[in-house]
């Protein structure tokens, strides 16, 4: 975990409302795990708060996230311009450990689909992917093309302006039983998710499932107990610190 | 370089600068991104006798230049905290400050009294906004003020009292002097400000709890001058806090009659904002060629 300040190599809009920044770090960061996320400052004192960002491609030290125009603080990072200097805290969290898992299926919604991006990228050498991605309308459509190299690819509109009509969860399921998986991974709206942990107990799906899950954060590493999600014991976990990532099982969605 | 160190109650500190409870955790996620032993001392997560869970989720929002929050005490429980944790933050040579809430006068007697000689302070948290547990209740007004810190300063015969006071009272000072006639061997200020923040395209309040405690820049002119009025109706040592970003916001803090400040909220803001915030402490003393921090203790003038 490491606490730089990075500069901006572009920061673009990628679909409506959906934006990429891109920004070169002054050092290496370490490792950094599909699912892990970083804090970022949107450069400006009076919003105190950093916007927690899934990493969607890391490549040495140039990272790239993307993020959703939602209020203030995501429009004024979306000013932010090539070359401005940009506070950035990671890598944070635990992100998908794939360890032990060939045939993997990948279920995203919406900006649920970046954090998947960067497992792919990690793994698609010695692992087999079935991609299920949903978005709203062809409208919200991006980089797709890093879903290029997965064995397979579905891609849902809820409107059914691009690809099939209906949600990534549904495709998913009807394909599953012809998918010889070991482990699925997850990210996208609460709805999404707790669609899918139904479904697999309706279906009796006993595959590994990891979701990664969102919450408004205060520190972001662990400190501040803000982000807490429920966990079946009862007792809370740290979205930001024993997450984002948990077993689907283990967590109340 | 100018002298930082600062003695408080008889407990030396290197420097005045504290993190501030309930940002900060045991000190832990914050000593992988730099050694907190830094920092001149540590107040604890709020500690209650048992485990707590908290409120319900979101905890937290933002605002113009502040934030809301209403965590509502989540916490592992006292003993969790004197087994795992203590040894830790005492490793690391801060200032331990168990910063400490309970639902009953018996509950602050009782966890005073388990934390007594443990650590360098107890701080009162009397005046938490966001539970019924978190004493404030007894925040409010003098006369109960007065009451729970007589009953944890009985309990604390080895270990200094700092009561902590909520500024959502009708006098700062009273309540001051309520924390030093109960026995408070010194006073921590400002605890957050009672707000609620409104989603307006749901029409719903943006937490959960619908009512949070308001920190941050925003607030620090209020905490500014709640510290001035109640360092100056007491005699015991004032730990000034709200709203600190900066070396400079700390130096407001100190000339206003603060013996050393806390820090919270900036913590989220950037995670190295306290060893910034005392090299720049340690600038503008340098700049003004003094030599000493204590030296400007309480040295406003007003107009």
């Amino acid at each position: 975990m490491k606490d730089l300040i990075a500069k901006v190599k572009s920061n673009q809009m990628i679909a409506e409302n959906t934006y990429m920044i891109t920004f070169v770090l002054p050092e290496s960061a370490g490792d950094i795990r599909g699912g892990q996320f970083v804090n970022l400052s949107v450069g400006d004192s009076s919003h105190l708060l950093r916007r927690p960002l899934g990493i969607c491609i890391a490549e040495g030290k140039e990272i790239s996230v993307c993020y959703q125009l939602k209020g203030e603080g995501t429009k004024k990072l979306s000013k932010i311009k090539t070359g401005d200097s940009l506070n950035v805290l990671l890598p944070l969290g635990n992100g998908f450990d794939l360890s032990g898992y060939k045939n993997i299926a990948v279920i995203g919604g919406g900006v649920g689909i970046f954090p998947l991006i960067a497992a792919i990228r990690e793994n698609i050498k010695h692992k087999n992917f079935y991609s299920y991605i949903g978005f709203r309308s062809k409208s919200a459509l991006c980089l797709i093309n890093e879903f290029d190299k997965c064995k397979s690819l579905t891609v849902t509109t809820d409107d059914g302006s691009y690809g099939k009509s209906g949600n990534a969860v549904d495709a998913f399921f009807e394909d599953v039983q012809n998918l010889n998986l070991d482990a699925i991974i997850a990210c996208g709206p609460p709805s999404m998710l707790k669609s899918l942990k139904e479904k697999l107990l309706k279906n009796a799906i006993d595959v590994p499932c990891f979701v990664s899950l969102e919450e408004r954060m205060g520190c972001g590493v662990g400190a501040c107990l803000v982000c807490v999600c429920k966990k079946n014991d009862g007792n809370n976990a740290r979205v930001c610190k024993d997450g984002p990532v948990f077993n689907i099982n283990d967590v109340v969605l | 370089m100018a002298d930082l160190k600062v003695e408080i109650c008889g407990v030396k500190l290197k420097n005045p600068v504290i993190a501030a409870s309930g940002t900060f955790g045991f000190g832990r996620e914050y000593n992988e991104i730099y050694d907190i032993s830094s920092l001149g001392g540590i107040s604890t997560k709020g500690l209650t006798l048992e485990p707590r869970q908290g409120n319900p989720v979101p905890r937290i929002a933002e605002g113009r230049s502040i934030i809301l929050n209403a965590v509502g005490l989540q916490n592992p429980g006292v003993e969790s905290f004197i087994e795992k944790d203590l040894g830790f933050l005492k490793s690391k040579g801060v200032a331990v400050i168990a910063n400490v809430a309970g639902r009953t006068l018996e509950d602050y007697g009782n966890i005073c009294a388990r934390l007594n000689g443990l650590v360098d302070f107890v701080e009162l948290n009397i005046s938490c906004p966001n539970v019924k547990a978190g004493g404030m209740a007894f925040g409010i007004r003098p006369e109960s003020i007065k009451e729970v810190t007589l009953i944890s300063k009985r309990a604390l015969s080895l270990t200094p009292l700092m009561v902590k006071l909520s500024p959502n009272v009708e006098s700062i000072a009273a309540n001051a002097q309520a924390a030093q006639n109960g026995g408070a061997d010194c006073i921590s200020l400002i605890n957050t400000l009672t707000g609620m923040v409104i989603d307006i395209e749901r029409r719903k309040p943006l937490i959960a709890n619908n009512t949070g405690g308001v920190s941050g820049a925003g607030i620090k002119p209020i905490a500014v001058r709640m510290v001035y009025e109640a360092a100056h109706a007491v005699k015991i040592p004032v730990i000034g806090m709200g709203g600190i970003m900066t070396g400079e916001d700390a130096v407001e803090f100190i000339m206003a009659g603060a013996s050393a400040v806390q820090v919270g909220t900036a913590n989220f803001a950037n995670a190295n904002a306290m060893p910034q915030i005392i090299q720049g402490l340690n600038a503008w003393l340098d700049r003004h060629n003094i030599a000493d921090v204590k030296q400007i203790t309480g040295c406003v003038k007003l107009n």
